[in-house]
C-alpha cells in the first residue's frame, strides 16, 4: 500500500468510544507507539502514546470532549493539537493525521493533522 | 485589575496560579518568589526521585523557558520575610521591598517534627524537599536497617522505595489501619498488608524516643494497646508524620490563621489584597472551617481559583477531591469522601491485578478508590461531579463499562 493511503491500523469498532488503543511503533515506524483515541463524538485522533510526563500510555487514558487525560497523574492533552493543558506534564505531545474510511482507521505517522 | 501580583512560593500551587493568571489574560507584572533553587514537584520525592531513577531536572515543575514565555519573573533562592499590604509590597529577607498590589501566599509547609526525645539526631530524617530526599537516599544503601515512623502516604511510599533499594525496613504507626478514612477500612487494611508481603515489618506502635549508639540509633516504641516492641537499633529513621503549614508571614501580618491560613471559597484571606493557595490554605465555607487538603491536585485547583478571583472571572467548577499514591508497584487513586458512604461495593476482587471500591449513598457514588484501575476512579469522579444516579450491581460488575453508567 502506498504511504499516500495511510497505514490501516484498526477498525473503528476496535476502539470503544471514550477510549483508545496503542499501535506499536514497529507498525508506525515512529519513535514512540501511537495512541488512537476515539472521542465522545466518535472522531478518532492519534497522538504519541507515551505521556510527556513519565511513562504512562495515553491509550489507557480517559477520552472526552476533545481531550485525553493521562491514566497516571491526570495531565490533559488536546486531541487535535497534542497541546498539554495542565501539570504535571509540561511538554506538548505530537499529533498524527488519521482518517476513517468505511469503518477502517488509517494512520499517517508523522503527518500533521 | 491589579497591576502587580507577587506569588510567594513556587510549589505546584504557586506555579499553577501563575499559569492560570496568564492563561486567563492577566497582563500585569507577575513575580514568583521561591526559597528553593527552582520550582520542582514533590510527589516524586518519595518515589522515583528517592530511588535515584529521576534527577532534579526531571522533576522541575516547568522548563525554564516557560517562565520567560509566560512573562513570569522567577526569583529563586529568595525568601519573603514579611507582608506589607499597607505599603503595597512584600519584604524580602535582605530587607528589599517588592511592590505588590495583590499577594498570593503559596508557602506550602514543612515536615512535622514532633518533639520525640533524641529526634534531633543526624540519623533521623524527614521528607519534604529535594535536599531531604538526597540525604535520605544516601542512608538507604542495600542492607541498611531503616525505621519509618508513620504509615500514611509519604511514610508508606518511602518504605516501599527503601525496601526496593534493598533496605531492611520496619514501618511503625500507632494507627492500626492508616488511610482508612480516605479509602475505607477494608481497602486500607489490604493496602497496609502489601508492606508485609513486600518484606517490611509493620509495627502497630508509636515511638517514644531515640538514642544514638555506636553504629546506629536506638528507637524505643510505645505500646498501642499491645505489648511494646523491644527497642531496636537502626541505621536511619524517617519521620513521616505529617506536615506543618507554613503560616508565619500570614500570622505576623495579622491575617486570620487557624490551623492554616483561613480563606474563603475564592481563596481570599482575611485581608482583601492577600490570597492563599495550596497546602497552607484552609477554607471556611458557610462559617465552617474545613480540614486542609494536603494533596497535589487540590493545590493546582486552588491556583486556578485564585487566578479567577484576581481576574474577576468565573472560577472553574469544583470537583471531588482526588489523589494518587504509588507503593510496591501498585498505583492507587482515590476520589471523594469514603467516610460519608453508607454502602461500599468492590468491582473485581482484592486478588485481581486491578480492582476498585465504590462508596455509595442514596443511590449516588460519593467516593471511589482503585488499585491499578485508574479509569474506575476517573469514571467515579465524573459520577460524583455530575450527580449521576447509579446502582450497586452494575458498578460491581467488571464486565459493565463504567462509561455507559455515566450516560445514565
Ligand atoms: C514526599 C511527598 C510525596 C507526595 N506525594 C503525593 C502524591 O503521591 N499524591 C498527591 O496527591 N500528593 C502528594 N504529595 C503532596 C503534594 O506534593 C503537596 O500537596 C503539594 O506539594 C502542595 O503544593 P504547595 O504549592 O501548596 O506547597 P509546596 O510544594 O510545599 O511549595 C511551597 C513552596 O513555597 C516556598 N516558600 C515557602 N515560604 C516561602 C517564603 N516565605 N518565601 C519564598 N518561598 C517560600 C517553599 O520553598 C516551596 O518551594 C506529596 C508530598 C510530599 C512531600
Amino acid at each position: 500500500m502506498s504511504a499516500g493511503d495511510g497505514i490501516r491500523v484498526a477498525s473503528l469498532d476496535d476502539i470503544p468510544q471514550g477510549e483508545g488503543i496503542a499501535v506499536d511503533k514497529s507498525v508506525t515506524g515512529t519513535d514512540d507507539d501511537i495512541a488512537l483515541l476515539r472521542d465522545t463524538d466518535d472522531t478518532v485522533y492519534a497522538l504519541n502514546d507515551t505521556c510527556t510526563h513519565e511513562t504512562a500510555s495515553l491509550a489507557e487514558g480517559w477520552v472526552e470532549d476533545g481531550y485525553v487525560e493521562c491514566p497516571l497523574h491526570s495531565s490533559r492533552f488536546c486531541l487535535k493539537s497534542g497541546e498539554v493543558q495542565g501539570l504535571p506534564a509540561t511538554r506538548d505531545t505530537c499529533p498524527h493525521r488519521v482518517e476513517v474510511r468505511d469503518g477502517e482507521v488509517y494512520l499517517f505517522p508523522g503527518e500533521t493533522p | 485589575m491589579s497591576e502587580r501580583v507577587v506569588i510567594v512560593g513556587g510549589g505546584v500551587a504557586g506555579v499553577s496560579t501563575a499559569g492560570a493568571l496568564r492563561a486567563g489574560g492577566f497582563d500585569g507584572d507577575l513575580t514568583l518568589v521561591d526559597a528553593g533553587e527552582f520550582p520542582y514537584d514533590r510527589p516524586p520525592l518519595s518515589k522515583d526521585f528517592l530511588a535515584g531513577t529521576q534527577d532534579i531536572k526531571q522533576i522541575a515543575l516547568k522548563p525554564q523557558q516557560w517562565y520567560d514565555d509566560q512573562r513570569v519573573r522567577l526569583m529563586n533562592r529568595t525568601t519573603v520575610s514579611a507582608l506589607r499590604p499597607a505599603d503595597g509590597a512584600v519584604e524580602l529577607v535582605d530587607g528589599a521591598l517588592l511592590p505588590a498590589d495583590r499577594v498570593v501566599l503559596a508557602t506550602g509547609g514543612g515536615a512535622a517534627r514532633p518533639p520525640i526525645p533524641g529526634a534531633h539526631s543526624d540519623r533521623v530524617h524527614v521528607l519534604r524537599t529535594a535536599k531531604d530526599a538526597d540525604r535520605l537516599r544516601e542512608a538507604l544503601g542495600s542492607g541498611a536497617r531503616v525505621l519509618v515512623v508513620g504509615a500514611g502516604l509519604i511514610g508508606a511510599e518511602a518504605a516501599s522505595t527503601a525496601v526496593r533499594l534493598g533496605c531492611e525496613v520496619v514501618l511503625a504507626d500507632p494507627v492500626a489501619v492508616p488511610l482508612a478514612a480516605a479509602i475505607g477500612a477494608e481497602l486500607a487494611d489490604w493496602l497496609h498488608g502489601l508492606h508485609h508481603r513486600a518484606g517490611i515489618t509493620t509495627l502497630h506502635t508509636g515511638v517514644d524516643g531515640f538514642t544514638d549508639r555506636p553504629g546506629g540509633i536506638e528507637a524505643r516504641f510505645t505500646d498501642a494497646g499491645e505489648p511494646a516492641a523491644e527497642p531496636q537499633v537502626f541505621d536511619a529513621v524517617l519521620l513521616g508524620v505529617g506536615m506543618v503549614p507554613r503560616t508565619e508571614i500570614a500570622q505576623s501580618a495579622g491575617l486570620r490563621v487557624e490551623g492554616g491560613i483561613v480563606v474563603d471559597e475564592r481563596q481570599l484571606t482575611s485581608h482583601p489584597a492577600v490570597l492563599a493557595v495550596g497546602d497552607p490554605a484552609r477554607t471556611r465555607r458557610d462559617g465552617v472551617l474545613l480540614p486542609r487538603t494536603e494533596h497535589w491536585e487540590a493545590a493546582q485547583h486552588d491556583g486556578a481559583r485564585a487566578a479567577a478571583t484576581l481576574l474577576g472571572t468565573t472560577p472553574p467548577p469544583a470537583t471531588a477531591p482526588w489523589f494518587w499514591t504509588d507503593r510496591h508497584d501498585r498505583h492507587v487513586e482515590a476520589v471523594g469522601h469514603m467516610a460519608s458512604a453508607e454502602l461500599t461495593v468492590v468491582r473485581g476482587s482484592y486478588d485481581d491485578p486491578a480492582f476498585a471500591v465504590f462508596g455509595l449513598r442514596d443511590g449516588h457514588v460519593v467516593a471511589a478508590a482503585s488499585v491499578d484501575d485508574p479509569m474506575a476512579v476517573r469514571a467515579a469522579r465524573r459520577m460524583i461531579d455530575r450527580q449521576v444516579a447509579v446502582r450497586a450491581g452494575p458498578l460491581a460488575d467488571p464486565s459493565v463499562n463504567l462509561r455507559s453508567l455515566l450516560r445514565g
